[in-house]
């Protein structure tokens, strides 16, 4: 019997996707959690920042494996994308959608903004190419001053449009892929279908809620410098 | 009642194809859609015109054979029903209707509405059966099956191959049909020998064939004439991890391109 190719088909494709997409999420939550603490001041922030940059291998690592599970998601999001638009050359004249969410029908689009966005998002707040003189201030305990960079990035009106356009991509490239990925990976059972259902929707509105909450207490004077 | 008509019209596999207007107003409400359609292709027959090639056979929804996008939506308006089960009354007098075959790379148009569906044949050869000895007929009750396995068995067999789901799916994907298949065989004790072999080949071969991946949307249970539910892709979906981890531990066997039973 073959055993060699049986197993690379377009479904284990998808499981790879689905597992690194989950775990891109988890990452996601916690980076908004961590960033939470905005709100405890710039001590908290700072010290924050610091404790992860203390532990240059374990911070490195952690980055290099983000960097792997997005690449093998994005590479095999692309080709699964490629391949599904083959599979129908001649679209309908007519289409009517009874179900799918815009969501869902756009997963390629926000994917794609979304890592435009990452991107800029790096290259922004975490190299510090938007404005290079406040990048390496220290605060008053010699740590890099984290809070100072985002009080000052999110007062500037550009900025402030630019993440939340970024967070109305992530919550619906989110609200369809949690969900999604749960159900390619045969999490589903006859009582709990509306939860698992619900998880996609519930896990972006958690996170851009969050997010939103920094940038706007922010630039409404609510945390101040 | 008056109606006008879109209607794709393709001479043959390697034809363009376009959309043709017919304007005709002898419809009743009481008619089916095919019915209509009749009337439609008998004007053209007396006009000396080539009429619309669609497909049919039972017209009591149990068939699969009627494949016709109507207004954008596999098998029309209704829901849980297949093309044939339509009636004239779900329309409006003055209403356009576009009418437009089964589009995706796997279903190569025959002829205007008709399309080639023997990939799905394909895939059930691939896995969609049982291997057993045949011999005298077992006695009854000898299986002793559970009510709720016989019930999902039940639920999944009830797909009748239309192929709608590959219709309505954004990429053109087979995967609730499969998901049908592997769920029906894989709940039943005849099948579950084969459960682990089954799905990684249906799942081989709709790749093969052409067809896309399942995007989670769920547009094919919601057209499905037969209601199947995507909780059956779920149960594909962890067939076919079970499998991945059941086959790599399988003794090693010559290779062999002929599927027997595992």
């Amino acid at each position: 019997m073959r055993r060699s190719n049986q197993f690379q088909t377009s479904l284990s494709s998808k499981v790879a996707v689905a597992l690194s997409g989950l775990g891109l999420a988890g990452f996601v939550s916690f980076h908004m959690l961590g960033n939470l603490q905005v709100f405890e001041g710039p001590a908290a922030l700072n010290g924050y920042a610091a404790f992860l940059r203390e532990m240059p291998i374990v911070l490195w690592s952690a980055r290099l494996g983000l960097l792997t599970v997005a690449v093998a998601h994005i590479a095999l999001g692309i080709r699964l994308a490629l391949q599904n638009r083959r599979a129908r050359p001649v679209a309908y004249a007519v289409r009517e959608y009874r179900v799918a969410s815009m969501a869902s029908r756009t997963m390629a689009l926000t994917g794609s903004l979304l890592l435009l966005f990452i991107v800029f998002h790096i290259l922004h707040l975490t190299v510090g190419l938007g404005d290079p003189s406040v990048h390496d201030q220290l605060d008053e305990r010699g740590h890099r001053d984290v809070y100072g960079k985002v009080i000052q990035a999110f007062h500037n009106p550009f900025y402030v449009a630019l993440y939340c356009a970024g967070q109305l991509v992530l919550g619906m490239h989110l609200s369809h892929a949690v969900s999604g990925s749960l159900q390619t990976l045969g999490v589903e059972h006859a009582a709990l279908i509306r939860l698992f259902r619900a998880a996609g929707p519930a896990v972006a509105l958690f996170v851009v809620m969050g997010n939103l909450a920094i940038i706007f207490a922010v630039f409404l004077g609510l945390v101040r410098p | 009642m008056k109606l006008t008509l879109k209607i794709w019209r393709q001479q043959g596999p390697h034809d363009n194809g376009r959309l043709v207007s017919y304007e005709t107003d002898e419809v009743s409400p009481d008619m089916s859609f095919l019915e209509m359609l009749d009337g439609v292709n008998q004007r053209l027959i007396l006009k000396g015109e080539e009429p619309v090639a669609f497909e049919h056979d039972c017209r009591e929804g149990i068939c699969g054979s009627c494949s016709l996008v109507i207004n954008g939506v596999p098998h029309g308006p209704e829901r849980g029903m297949a093309a044939c089960q339509l009636y004239m009354r779900r329309f409006s007098a003055g209403d356009v209707i576009t009418i437009e075959p089964w589009r995706a790379r796997a279903f190569p148009i025959i002829k205007d509405l008709v399309v080639d569906r023997s990939a799905l044949d394909r895939l059930m050869q691939a896995g969609g059966y049982i291997s057993i000895n045949t011999g005298g007929a077992v006695d009854g009750n000898v299986l002793l099956i559970g009510k709720e396995q016989a019930e999902t068995a039940m639920d999944a067999a009830s797909c009748i191959g239309c192929g709608a789901c590959v219709a309505a799916c954004k990429n053109a994907s087979a995967t609730l049909f499969v998901a049908a298949k592997v769920s029906h065989l894989g709940t039943l004790p005849q099948g579950k020998p084969e459960r682990a072999r089954r799905v990684a080949a249906m799942m081989e071969a709709m790749d093969r064939e052409g067809f896309g991946a399942c995007g989670n949307q769920y547009e094919c249970e919601a057209v499905c004439p037969k209601r199947i539910s995507t909780r059956f892709i779920a149960m594909l979906n962890r067939e076919y991890l079970r499998a991945g981890f059941v086959a790599s531990g399988s003794p090693a066997e010559p290779d062999s391109s002929q599927a027997g039973p595992d």
